[in-house]
């Protein structure tokens, strides 16, 4: 991070050379314009600078090369590289008049040359991964040299990987941070546009297509707004929606549908637990079906309660299709009632399965429908007490 | 029998929904405020005090359980029922631990929901089929209980939820059971109580999962 924040200063957008107070190109006072000091300190400066072998004089040429005349547009790339290339050049000869060690000055001005340059890829005109790379290289030859000069034999065979390591994690570090949240921010919106679009799509192909047929066919309002919430609500809560073809829930499920869509009732369907679908049990869908289909036309009213409760084993399975309609007298149903003798009670025995029909005038109907499930235990207990179940073998 | 007027706060972000419940309940039922958020909600609850707060599941400001957790500590006296479109069952669970004393679906008549209301302000729990679904869900054997009284439910109290979930009333179980309507009332108390602090799994998973929303 750092390093990226160094890359925007070395673009040295302030400075400009001044036009009045100039000397030989009004370099001094340009800077001292913009450091808002006096342009003598600043000539002081570069004059001590020039009996260090001359230090003071290349990077005044440097800097001439850097700053932009008065009003001038920046300087050409041309311009920053050889300008920069003077000042480095200015520092390291500044160093050595200090009485620096060549063995310092050189690595120190090498690594200093590859931070400026990985940083600073715009300055230079180099792409964002050359110069990357060309910092790399020099920051890692400044370590390796370094460690040569400072280190005999077998000193430097233990600190070179170090170091080298080091300037690696300097350079690639920021660089792969960057990389990554691009890559993380990229995928995220892509995601969100993804979800955007698929609930527009759902939203158009569903809620407003049943507005459409609504307001072209009001007479349909109710068949057609349950069907749009018995879809959104397998949509919003996934966990509840119908299990794939495969299993009974799933079964029950659309076969409630069916009836809600044929006869415009309600049929709430609570589950507890399921299982794969085999022909037993689809027997008992089928049979399940016929009893919603019953309730639908001969209740009266216009919602039915279904109950599937499957054994935590998947053997012992019961459904219980409920209404709270006009119900009737079992005992009094024509023979040649096929819905009731055949299509449940039939289906059911075929299978080994139980039908039970409860029901009296005006007390609604409940048809049970049982698979699997040993008559003892625990359900005697619901069973024994209820009122005598009319039962029909 | 003289049914006493109950004070019931209605909250619930659609005023269409409001305005739908409002014309549904019944004259002993009395609606003394209404909000749209968690936000007004809390203030409102805390000054009416009322006998009943029914409570939307889902509000833009946090949920019916933010409401409960403010309201609960100060006004112990009121009431929550849940009130949902929700088929989830997280949405259902968290609420009824975070302390409703129960929940029913929108699709309710107004008589029944008026019904609720009466239930709920005399302390006892109201489970619509498809909560008792989600409770013999939760409380299918198979997980190592560690507190059989919280984690198990009584053969009994299975019963009562299984009637529940084939659609019947309480009155209609009491008869089919043999038991007075009391009894079943109680029953169905002691399934909201284990409901509340039992740390089966797949409750402490749902009330987890709402939380973290």
């Amino acid at each position: 991070m750092s390093v990226r924040s160094l890359g925007i200063q070395v673009a040295l957008p302030r400075f400009e050379r001044a036009e009045r107070d100039r000397v030989v190109a009004g370099v001094c006072a340009g800077i001292a314009e913009a450091l808002a000091v006096d342009a003598t300190l600043v000539r002081l400066v570069f004059a001590l600078l020039a009996l260090a072998s001359g230090a003071g004089i290349v990077a005044y040429v440097g800097a001439w090369a850097l700053l932009p005349a008065p009003g001038a547009p920046p300087v050409t790339r041309k311009r920053r590289i050889s300008g920069v290339v003077l000042l480095v050049w200015s520092a390291i000869l500044t160093m050595r008049g200090l009485g620096l060690a060549d063995s310092l000055v050189w690595p120190l001005a090498l690594v200093a040359a590859g931070i400026v340059i990985a940083a600073g890829a715009h300055t230079f005109g180099l792409g964002d991964r050359r110069a990357q790379v060309v910092g790399l290289v020099l920051m890692v030859a400044g370590v390796v040299l370094f460690v040569d000069r400072n280190h005999g034999g077998g000193a430097s065979t233990v600190l070179a990987p170090g170091a080298v390591a080091v300037a690696l994690l300097l350079v690639v570090g920021p660089w792969a941070w960057r990389l990554t949240r691009e890559r993380d921010a990229e995928r995220a919106e892509r995601v969100r546009t993804e979800e955007r679009a698929d609930l527009a799509a759902r939203v158009h192909d569903s809620v407003l297509q049943t507005l459409t047929l609504i307001q072209k066919n009001p007479a349909d309002a109710r068949t057609l707004a349950r069907r749009q919430e018995r879809e959104l609500r397998a949509w919003l809560y996934p966990d509840r929606e119908p299990a794939a073809g495969g299993t009974l829930a799933g079964a029950v499920e659309a076969a409630a549908a069916e009836i809600e869509e044929v006869h415009g009732v309600r049929v709430e369907v609570v589950r507890t637990g399921d299982a794969p679908l085999d022909d037993r049990l689809q027997a008992l869908v089928l049979a399940a079906r016929e009893a919603m289909a019953n309730a639908a036309r001969h209740s009266g009213v216009d919602e039915v309660s279904v109950f599937l409760d499957v054994d935590a084993d998947g053997n012992g399975v019961s459904l219980y299709v409920r209404d709270r309609g006009k119900g009737f007298d079992p005992e009094a149903v024509a023979a040649d009632r096929r819905g009731l003798a055949e299509s449940i009670r039939g289906r059911m025995e075929r299978v080994g399965g139980i039908a039970r029909i409860v029901s009296a005038p005006g007390e609604g109907t409940e048809v049970e429908l049982e698979i699997g499930r040993r008559l003892d235990g625990a359900r005697q207990g619901a069973e024994g007490s209820a009122p005598p179940a009319p039962e029909r073998k | 029998m003289s049914v006493p007027l109950r004070r019931v706060v209605l909250v619930d972000d659609h005023d269409l929904f409001r305005a739908g419940v409002r014309a549904g309940l019944g004259k002993t039922v009395e609606v003394v405020g209404e909000a749209g958020s968690v936000a007004d909600a809390v203030p409102l609850i805390k000054e009416l005090d009322p006998d009943v707060v029914l409570l939307d599941v889902h509000l833009p400001d946090g949920g019916g359980q933010a409401v409960i957790v403010q309201v609960a500590p100060e006004r112990p006296g009121v009431k929550f029922l849940a009130l949902s479109v929700s088929d989830a069952a997280e949405d259902v669970i968290g609420v009824i631990r975070a302390g409703a004393r129960g929940y029913v679906t929108k699709a309710i008549s107004g008589a029944e929901l008026t019904e609720a209301v009466h239930r709920t302000a005399d302390g006892d729990a109201v489970f619509s089929p498809r909560l008792a679904g989600f409770v013999l869900d939760a409380f299918r054997s198979g997980d190592p209980v560690a507190d059989p009284e919280l984690d198990m439910l009584t053969a009994r109290e299975r019963e009562v939820l299984q009637l529940i979930a084939r659609g019947y009333r309480y009155k209609e179980i009491a008869s089919r059971l043999h038991l007075s309507p009391r009894t079943v009332e109680s029953h169905v108390s002691a399934v909201l109580r284990k409901l509340q602090l039992s740390s089966r799994n797949e409750l402490t998973r749902w009330a987890a999962e709402r939380r973290l929303i």
